[in-house]
């Protein structure tokens, strides 16, 4: 009889009825051969497939439904499934009884994975969904970014627009605030990009509806268009009649010509919609990104000679400060690396820390259920005795870790869903934040990974089991079944943990550091007590009628209960370099083209944001004039130290003349250097203008209010808000906060990940005391009888509670010996977020160090006080 | 009468397929009837593991024939009765009903 292919044989065996499987296998085999000679091989070997394949679902849905409920006969060897899968329906529901016996090892067990799990699920997600998701544009490993972001101007775009060397097409896109007043409601500021016509074909998507840029949409006297996001249409009723109306953004009719299709985003999220620039051949402003999409058979890593060839180009035509020099060093970002970069360091970071809770969480539940074997090692030894398979005992406790991991994984889904909010609320995410909600996959990440972490605990007790001698044990069942020796793998499971926790607690002490390093620098302001509040003026509004406004609105402002003082400024310090333009130094023709920052502000704004004066005055109402001084005429100046020290070194600046935008600006103070790029920055010089003597204001402004001493500034934003627009209600507010929190901002994701990263070593911590404490507890058990005589042989107590003591010291020294080794090694995952601290930090790693052991001698402390306490009669009694 | 036990489709099937073997109706005939008179591949999983379920409910019972270690069911009383009512249900149904002029389906008597 010709025989069946051995795996649909061996399936179909293990789930037929057990008393006639033979005859059923048969009966197949018989049908194959049939099928064999009539058909052929290949045929025949398909119909069983065919047959298993359709087989298996009923069987094992019949066989667990009959195991499961008991509502219907227990199943007996006529039943399909047969002892192999009966063996396993009732070793669960034996697990399942264990379990509910012990509730509050089942809880700790469950509660604990599911901490880990939950966490590392949540985790995974936001990593997948940032940065393995593919980008929605069209074969993104050709996209890059230009070198030095944001500083293109149109000019050089046209310039080369027809021809960039290496490249298919580039786009230039800036980011815009653009106001929207929907009717009879408050104006608001929608994040826009303002970009030339090829942005969309560089991105190689089309529109939803309607059309994307085309060419022509971005020549000076082309019609102003928009292409709205998905959001911002379903927001504004979704009605497709949309495409070819006209919305009124910025006092500008734009005609909205397309919609992106839904999960279409650029350049990150939270941009609402698109709008095209009219591009103007002399507007030298640099403030664009330039965004390209290689040529075929270039890659992005393959550009340097072409890039070579464009710099040359540039250099030809246009003249670069040394500091600005786009002709040197050249080089293109990949667009995912551009865009997601920057989160990297932090995610992979809080990612690794995840992993190490997890593994923490495994390593505490595999020692419990280790705990519990040992327990149970006389019951076992009993059962292997009188003819126990080993393979079935085993079986037991891969059935109790799976119900484990069962929990753990329904739980973990819930924990895995809070966290996903808490983390993306606590990482710096930007505006990745928004938009990102948990989905069906957190719960598909936590149930894997709970049934993965659940087999690897599975793996310590059977190990033990494998590996113990369990008739051995019957040996010492004298002693109540507890040998004096055993519980080296759980003593290696406590060091594992608390290896791990000294890594994290490293990571975040060098978080800590780094932190506080950072806030120890000075920022060259006041931050304290300073309310901070953004605004976008009407773009209707003339020069004379911005310069009105802010000075009738600074004046209330200052006039609000609490305030002192208030004044404008078009950027604040800590918030990016901002402008730069220009200095010639009279008599210094030496120096070459060289730029400084500028700032424009009002008068107050420098005594109001606490910038001290060193030389000089500063700003008065004497200075304002009624209007701009005329072109060549000459207007006074405030700059800062930074700029002194490198133009006027060994001089006194004040009363000298600096120039480059056509205007004499005549130096009558010195202010202190504040951080008016990023709080990191070395000293730079900045300018200080009177923004009166400006033409016309900028549209975005921003309003520091000073609070009185004592008053919370944040007390100060809502009143602010109601004066603003009572007064102008088409004025858009970008953002109400405070210095401080300027500060924190600028401070930046090191901060966010150390808030993060300290409550997970929290938490590691307090696994690891957990561990270390169910280990000593089981050690001081195991030898309770060795204590009852030593007690009573006259040892003292404090003897005893050293002895233990000690045991839990060398566990924990060991874990930290290898988590110091490790975290050295690993500090570099949190690299990119150090300041001032190497990762190989002795302070941190001594820190980390000291507080593993404080914390595990304090877990150790009770059982060792139980241990001492042991009462010698035991020994007469359990004899 | 007692409460209808409902049945399946396939359930009925196999039900039937008994019927057909009888005598000789064991998992691999019921399996091989079935096929051959629906056309139809039929699994001899799908056919135990419904055997198993409609011995629990009843209908069916089996028995070790006496020469073979095969197990032959047949169809207990109540499993001919539930058979019978699924049958007359499903006459019923279609009593009145003309599939050649399918708008007109429904003559009201």
């Amino acid at each position: 009889m010709p025989t069946l292919p051995s795996l649909p044989a061996r399936v179909l065996r293990a789930l037929l009825p057990f008393a006639e499987r033979d005859e059923v296998l048969a009966d197949v085999s018989a049908e194959y051969g049939e099928r064999l000679r009539a058909e052929g091989a290949w045929a025949a070997g398909w119909w069983v497939w065919r047959q298993v394949a359709a087989s298996v679902p009923p069987l094992l849905r019949r066989t667990f439904w009959r195991g499961m409920t008991g509502f219907e006969p227990r199943a007996n060897s006529l039943s399909p499934g047969g002892p192999f899968m009966e063996s396993w329906i009732i070793d669960l529901r034996f697990a399942l009884r264990r379990l509910r016996r012990r509730p509050q090892y089942a809880a700790l067990a469950i509660s604990t994975l599911a901490l880990g799990v939950g966490g590392a699920a949540a985790m995974a997600t936001i990593v997948r969904s940032l940065v393995l998701k593919p980008l929605p544009y069209a074969a993104e490993h050709e996209l890059g970014h230009f070198w030095f972001p944001g500083s293109w101007s149109e000019s050089e775009h046209l310039y080369i627009r027809a021809e960039y060397p290496g490249f298919g097409k580039v786009a230039a896109w800036r980011h815009e605030g653009v106001i929207f007043q929907p009717p009879q409601r408050a104006a608001r500021l929608l994040p826009a990009v303002s970009a030339s016509a090829e942005l969309f074909d560089v991105l190689g998507r089309g529109a939803h509806l309607g059309r994307v840029f085309q060419a022509g949409d971005d020549l000076v006297n082309a019609a102003p268009v928009a292409v709205l996001s998905h959001g911002l249409w379903r927001e504004l009723g979704g009605d497709r009649s949309i495409v070819g109306r006209t919305l009124r953004l910025d006092g500008v009719e734009r005609t909205v010509v397309g919609v992106m299709p839904p999960g279409f985003w650029f350049p990150d999220p939270t941009v609402r919609l698109w709008v095209s620039e009219a591009l103007d051949p002399d507007n030298r402003s640099g403030n664009y990104t330039l965004l390209g999409r290689v040529a075929p058979g270039v890659t992005i890593g393959g550009l340097g000679p072409h890039l070579a060839r464009l710099t040359a180009r540039l250099g030809e035509r246009y003249d670069y400060p040394p500091q600005w020099d786009k002709t040197v060093n050249p080089e293109v970002t990949p667009l995912r690396e551009a865009l997601l970069g920057p989160m990297r360091p932090a995610l992979l970071a809080t990612l690794a820390a995840m992993g190490m809770i997890l593994l923490i969480a495994c390593a505490n539940v595999a020692a419990l259920m280790l705990g519990q074997v040992e327990g149970r090692a006389t019951e076992l030894a009993v059962r292997a005795a009188v003819g126990a398979e080993r393979g079935r005992l085993l079986q037991q406790v891969v059935a109790e870790a799976a119900l484990l991991g069962l929990g753990a994984g329904v739980a973990g889904g819930a924990v895995a869903a809070a966290a996903f909010r808490l983390l993306v609320g606590s990482l710096p995410l930007g505006a990745w934040a928004e938009g990102a909600s948990p989905d069906w996959t957190v719960f598909a990440a936590a149930m894997l990974t709970a049934t993965g972490a659940s087999l690897a605990i599975a793996l310590v007790p059977v190990l033990s089991l494998v590996r113990g001698d369990l008739r051995g044990t019957l040996a010492t069942l004298r002693t109540s079944g507890v040998g004096v020796r055993g519980g080296r793998l759980e003593s290696a499971l406590v060091v594992a943990e608390v290896a791990l926790a000294v890594v994290m607690a490293a990571g975040a002490a060098l978080l800590v550091r780094s932190v506080h390093n950072l806030y120890a620098i000075d920022p060259g302001v006041r931050v304290e007590g300073l309310a901070v509040v953004d605004v976008a003026l009407p773009s209707e509004t003339t020069g004379p009628e911005r310069h009105r406004l802010l000075r009738e609105l600074r004046a209330e402002l200052a006039r609000l209960p609490g305030a002192t003082a208030a004044a404008t400024t078009e950027k604040l310090p800590l918030r990016g370099n901002g402008n730069s333009t220009l200095i010639e130094v009279e008599g210094r023709a030496d120096l070459g083209r060289t730029t400084t920052f500028f700032r424009t502000v009002s008068t107050g704004y420098l005594e109001a944001i606490g910038m001290p004066l060193r030389a000089g005055r500063l700003f008065t109402d004497a200075d304002r004039g009624l209007e701009p001084p005329p072109q060549g005429g000459e207007m006074p100046i405030v700059v800062n130290e930074a700029l002194a020290a490198r133009y006027f070194p060994g001089e006194d600046p004040v009363g000298r003349i600096v120039g480059g935008i056509g205007m004499r600006e005549r130096i009558v103070g010195v202010v202190g250097t504040a951080a008016e790029g990023d709080l990191t920055d070395p000293p730079a010089p900045a300018r200080y203008w009177l923004v009166d003597h400006m033409d016309v204001p900028s549209q975005d402004q921003t309003f520091v209010v000073r609070a009185a001493p004592g008053l919370d500034p944040e007390a100060l934003l809502e009143p602010a808000r109601r004066v603003l627009q009572q007064r102008v209600s088409a004025m858009a507010i970008q953002e109400m906060t405070t210095m401080d929190l300027v500060l924190a901002q600028a401070v930046g994701p090191a901060r966010q990940v150390m808030l993060l990263l300290g409550l997970l070593t929290t938490l590691a911590v307090v696994l690891g005391a957990v561990g270390v404490y169910g280990v000593i507890s089981h050690f001081v058990l195991r030898r309770r009888r060795e204590w009852a005589i030593r007690l009573a042989l006259g040892l003292g107590p404090t003897q005893v509670v050293g002895n233990v003591l000690q045991r839990g010291a060398r566990l924990v020294g060991g874990g930290i010996a290898i988590g110091v080794g490790s975290a050295a090694a690993l500090a570099r995952l949190v690299d990119a977020l150090l300041y001032g601290v190497g990762p190989g930090d002795p302070l941190a790693l001594a820190a980390a160090a000291a507080v593993l052991l404080l914390v595990g001698v304090l877990a150790a402390l009770l059982p060792a006080w139980r241990a001492s306490r042991t009462p010698p009669g035991l020994l007469l009694r359990d004899v | 009468m007692g409460e209808a036990r409902s049945i399946g489709s396939f359930e009925e099937q196999v039900m039937l397929g008994v019927l057909r073997t009888s005598g000789d109706a064991y998992g691999m005939a019921i399996r091989r009837e079935l096929e051959r008179v629906t056309g139809r591949e039929v699994a001899i999983g799908a056919v135990y593991a419904t055997l198993d379920r409609l011995e629990s409910k009843g209908l069916v019972s089996s028995a070790r024939t006496d020469g073979g270690s095969r197990r032959v069911f047949q169809l207990t009383r109540s499993g001919l009765r539930a058979l019978g009512e699924t049958r007359d249900a499903r006459d019923r149904l279609w009593s009145g009903i003309d599939l050649a002029t399918p708008g007109l389906a429904v003559r009201r008597t």
